[in-house]
């Protein structure tokens, strides 16, 4: 009886004493089912080409003999689509390592797939902050550093797309400020094509910072309503009248560019929902985000989590889509020991992205080192190597941290509106200066004043 | 003999294709119509319709032909996480149809008549080619 994770090895190992047979074929996708069930989808001019339908078959014969439960009986494990794009189509899709024509299509129960990388946008930077473990301060440090880019002159846009779990619009609306809608809001009146009728009320601009200005985006509005019935309806795709069907992520994308369009921001904040969540994938794989924050505690917990999601994207090679904009944050550093502390995260974190995300530099062939050959007696490397990698003590490196300092009058969001109403800039700086730092370089790069 | 819908909503649909290109429209109607009703009632099961030991449906609500299935159909889809991606377009492109046409005279059939049910019938082959590569059938 095989499982789940032996799928992709088995068939690795089918296809490879088969090779000759699957060489035949213009394409094959090893399709793994919403129940984790393989069958193979085979081109159909090869349903039609006897010799090919029965090697396909054998094929899937000795597959499914070793992946059950994990398969189908030959009759009904076999699928025929006329072209890969269609058989492919809305589902995460990858070679199979070693076989070029070889497809893993993977259909999930959910529409995350964490697989599909919108490429950075061109416009406003959007910045998205996300914790693979909830509790650390990413909602406060969210707020401080809206705070701070609007006490520079920016005009910040933030959105509260933590909708399980809201509560930044708080940190930075007192009550009477708060607007009447959310992001939860627009998601189902857009179902029904009335996005507009809240549209113009779920912006409000918080009273905090006097230079700049902050336009917060609640997850609700001042009433929150019948938000648990408004929130199971949040994921639901848009069928258009042409009877094409819009992602609940792309629908979200329209609200934002549309957000963008009304209030001109000079950089956009979003906080994102932590763990490897539907609305997580949305902020960072499909919002074209420029600089992604993950905020982590030295532990266990946090580095299995993004190992977890880091692999992946090396499984569907997409890793170099997205490790570009990166960047560990050390949250809730303590007080004791910081220095310790942060190397401790830092070599943590350095070895996770080497494993996953870093690519890996072989050192040059031994024939290509030797003396010069214009006889100066000097000794050169006649080969060059490069690669997608960094020293662990770089600096610029997305796994070294920017650090959050811990700090007593910070701790609980709840009391933020209060403190960062009467905080001075100094106190700010002193808990927080590494990542204002870091994302105001990052903002400033990308829009030069 | 025992239903099974499945393998029925893919010869209708194949001989459907084979009367249409030979221009046997009222046959292929016939078809296109027969292909629709077993295709869905196939994705109703999954979608909770039972059925007795001889495969039929149990409920006498569900023994319908193709004009009333296509509603029928949103009964048991409704509700169902898996069902999400499975809506049919309304109006029904059956909703001109009648039991009665199979007795009817094969004048009454034109191309253009035939070909909207054609376009309904594929739209379910489409659903159930989609259920099968997500493992629901």
């Amino acid at each position: 009886m095989s499982t789940f994770d032996q799928i992709l090895p088995i068939a690795n190992e089918v296809l490879t004493t088969h090779h000759n047979k699957v060489a035949q074929l213009d394409w094959l996708i090893i399709n793994r089912d919403l129940t984790g069930r393989v069958r193979f989808i085979a081109p159909e001019l090869s349903k039609e080409d006897e010799p090919q339908r029965a090697d396909v078959e054998v094929v899937y014969q000795a597959l499914s003999e070793r992946l059950m439960p994990h398969a189908y009986s030959v009759d009904a494990g076999i699928l025929y689509e006329a072209s890969l794009e269609l058989a492919c189509q809305g589902a995460t899709h990858y070679t199979l390592g070693g076989f070029n024509k070889v497809w893993i299509v993977d259909r999930l129960a959910t529409e995350a797939n964490w697989a599909h990388m919108v490429p950075e946008i061109e416009g406003v930077p959007r910045i998205v902050f996300f914790s693979i473990k909830g509790g650390v301060g990413r909602s406060t440090a969210l707020a401080a550093t809206a705070w701070s880019l609007a006490q520079a002159g920016k005009r910040v846009l933030v959105l509260d797309l933590d909708l399980e779990s809201p509560g930044l619009s708080s940190a930075l609306l007192p009550p009477e400020r708060q607007p009447m809608y959310g992001i939860t809001d627009w998601l189902i009146e857009d179902l029904v094509d009335n996005g507009g009728a809240v549209f113009d009320d779920m912006v409000a601009t918080s009273n905090l910072s006097h230079d700049g200005e902050i336009h917060v985006v609640p997850a609700h509005g001042a009433e929150h309503g019948e938000y648990i019935a408004k929130l199971g309806r949040v994921w639901m795709p848009k069928l258009r009248a042409d009877g094409t069907r819009e992602t609940w992520s792309a629908r979200l994308g329209r609200l934002l560019q549309a957000l963008e369009e009304r209030i001109q921001p000079d950089v956009v904040l979003v906080d994102s929902r932590s763990g490897i969540d539907e609305i997580a994938s949305a902020c960072i794989t499909d919002m074209g985000a420029n600089l992604i924050l993950l905020f982590a505690l030295e532990g266990n917990q946090t580095w299995n989590g993004y190992r977890m999601l880091f692999e992946q994207w090396q499984r569907a090679h997409v890793a170099d889509k997205i490790r570009e904009r990166l960047k560990i944050i050390g949250a809730i550093v303590p007080e004791l020991d910081r220095v310790s502390y942060l190397e401790g995260l830092r070599e943590s974190a350095y070895g996770v992205f080497v494993d996953t995300l870093y690519d890996e530099i072989a050192p040059a062939k031994p024939e290509a080192i030797g003396l010069t050959p214009n006889g100066e007696g000097k000794w050169h490397v006649g080969d060059l190597v490069e690669g997608w990698n960094f020293d662990e003590a770089d600096e610029g490196a997305p796994h070294y941290p920017w650090g959050v300092n811990w700090h007593r009058s910070f701790a609980g969001l709840r009391s933020l509106q209060g403190r960062l109403a009467t905080i001075d800039a100094q106190e700010v700086q002193s808990v927080f200066g590494s990542l204002i730092g870091g994302v105001s370089d990052a903002v400033d790069l990308r829009r030069p004043s | 003999m025992l239903a099974d819908f499945l393998d029925a909503h893919e010869r209708h649909w194949t001989d459907a294709e084979g009367l249409f290109a030979a221009e046997r429209f009222a046959n292929a109607d016939h078809l296109y119509g027969m292909a629709t009703e077993c295709g869905l009632k196939r994705l109703m099961m999954r979608f909770g319709m039972t059925v007795d030991e001889k495969g039929n449906p149990t409920k006498r609500q569900d023994w319908k032909h193709v004009k009333d299935i296509w509603a029928r159909f949103e009964t048991y889809r409704s509700g169902k996480v898996e069902g999400v991606d499975y809506g049919l377009p309304t109006p029904s492109p059956f909703d001109n149809c009648s039991v009665d046409d199979r007795y009817a005279h094969q004048s009454h059939f034109d191309k253009v008549r035939v070909q909207s049910h054609q376009t309904g019938a594929r739209t379910v082959r489409n659903l159930v080619a989609k259920a099968q590569r997500e493992g629901l059938i």
